[in-house]
């Protein structure tokens, strides 16, 4: 007798705790259902919309969002580099290639909840392409560091985990299915503060 | 032993069933999403900026640091509401989130007649009722037919620089959110 309570007890366990905690881990992971990797780059182009899958869905709720319209923009996360080591706030970048259609975009560095990183200056985290300059056919490279460099140069401080976020605004690939041809420039490791 | 390999492969198709319930209730049950966050901050038909630049916490993650956003909520069984916003910035969007916080329109300034914002959200049976006499202030409005109760309705402005924020501030201060009466 006991020991069917027992086993009735594991059972129960293992269903609720097992179930709850993969729910907790998929709408924690970064790149999950409904995903579009481009290099390093990761978009969900489906969240938010009525026609997102429910793992989307969920993550709506749970997290607040109000995500971009089509009409909008795009934003795409990165979260390795490209030999696959995961972003550092101490560790400089070098992101450099050529970047999809669009009216402007934004690149900023952020924490873990994907808000921008608190520089304490008057310079923030975050690079728009109106400020930047271009490369004789037309590609970026942006520095991302806690140094200043020469060229166009994104502020990072800090220490710990880093994403970089960038978004395309008004652009033809929110709405497009061409989604898998277009471009995303290539993250470097450039080196580390020791 | 192979009672403990039952119960333990019970336990495995319980777990995939209560992933999927909680999946699905988690959105019924969230007091974390926008709408919950928005009621919060502020009443029905309140334009209130989501960002962190106007003191506190922002309302709502996820917001550009580059962009000011503000929002309202509104209920259509109160009747249409029009959002209007006078100024010219270098780029605006919109869009309308239902309850639930899915985005159900959006547009940006060049959509708009002239670059400036001017919209009405309704449903689509005062589509019809608007459609028969239509007020002659509404002619150069965008109509967004949206066929919910509860909404939201967000506006996002570019702040390319410094020397744009009061510029872009005042455009979202003055920006109204309300429930003409025809």
């Amino acid at each position: 007798m006991l020991k069917n309570a027992l086993l009735t007890l594991i059972a129960l366990a293992i269903a609720i705790g097992g179930g709850g905690a993969s729910v907790w881990y998929t709408l924690r992971a970064q790149d999950g259902v409904g995903a579009i990797r481009i290099g390093q780059w990761t978009a969900f182009p489906d969240i938010g919309t009525p026609a997102a899958d429910p793992y989307s869905k969920a993550r709506v709720a749970r997290e607040g969002v109000l995500a971009l319209g089509r009409a909008e923009g795009l934003s795409f996360v990165a979260e390795r580099d490209s030999s696959g080591d995961t972003l550092k706030r101490e560790c400089a970048y070098r992101i450099e290639g050529g970047l999809p259609t669009a009216r402007f975009w934004t690149l900023y560095a952020a924490d873990e909840s994907l808000g921008v990183i608190d520089t304490g200056k008057q310079r923030p985290a975050a690079l728009q392409s109106y400020e930047v300059m271009r490369q004789p056919d037309n590609s970026v490279a942006i520095t991302v560091s806690g140094h200043p460099a020469p060229g166009n140069w994104l502020l990072s401080t800090g220490a710990g985990t880093m994403y970089l976020v960038l978004t395309f605004y008004d652009t033809p690939i929110a709405s497009s299915t061409g989604l898998s041809d277009i471009e995303m420039p290539r993250i470097q490791k450039a080196g580390c503060d020791a | 032993m192979r009672r403990l390999l039952h119960v333990v492969l019970l336990g495995l198709l319980g777990a995939g069933i209560v992933h999927i319930v909680v999946l699905m209730l988690v959105p019924e049950f969230s007091e974390r999403d926008a709408w919950s966050r928005l009621a919060m901050a502020s009443d029905l038909y309140k334009m209130t900026r989501l960002d962190a630049e106007a003191g506190g916490a922002p309302v709502v993650k996820s917001v550009d640091p580059l962009f000011y956003a503000a929002a309202c909520r509104f209920d259509l069984t109160d009747g249409l509401v029009r959002i209007k916003a006078a100024g010219r910035v270098p780029f605006w969007s919109v869009s309308v989130y239902d309850r639930n916080g899915h985005n159900i329109y959006s547009f940006n300034d060049r959509n708009a007649n002239s670059g400036t914002l001017d919209a009405v959200v309704l449903t689509p049976a005062q589509m019809i009722e608007v459609r028969k006499d239509l007020p002659e202030d509404l002619q150069g409005a965008i109509f967004v037919e949206a066929p919910i109760d509860e909404g939201i309705f967000v506006i996002r402005a570019f702040v390319p620089d410094e020397s744009w924020k009061p510029i872009v501030s005042r455009f979202l201060s003055q920006s109204s959110c309300e429930l003409p009466d025809y």
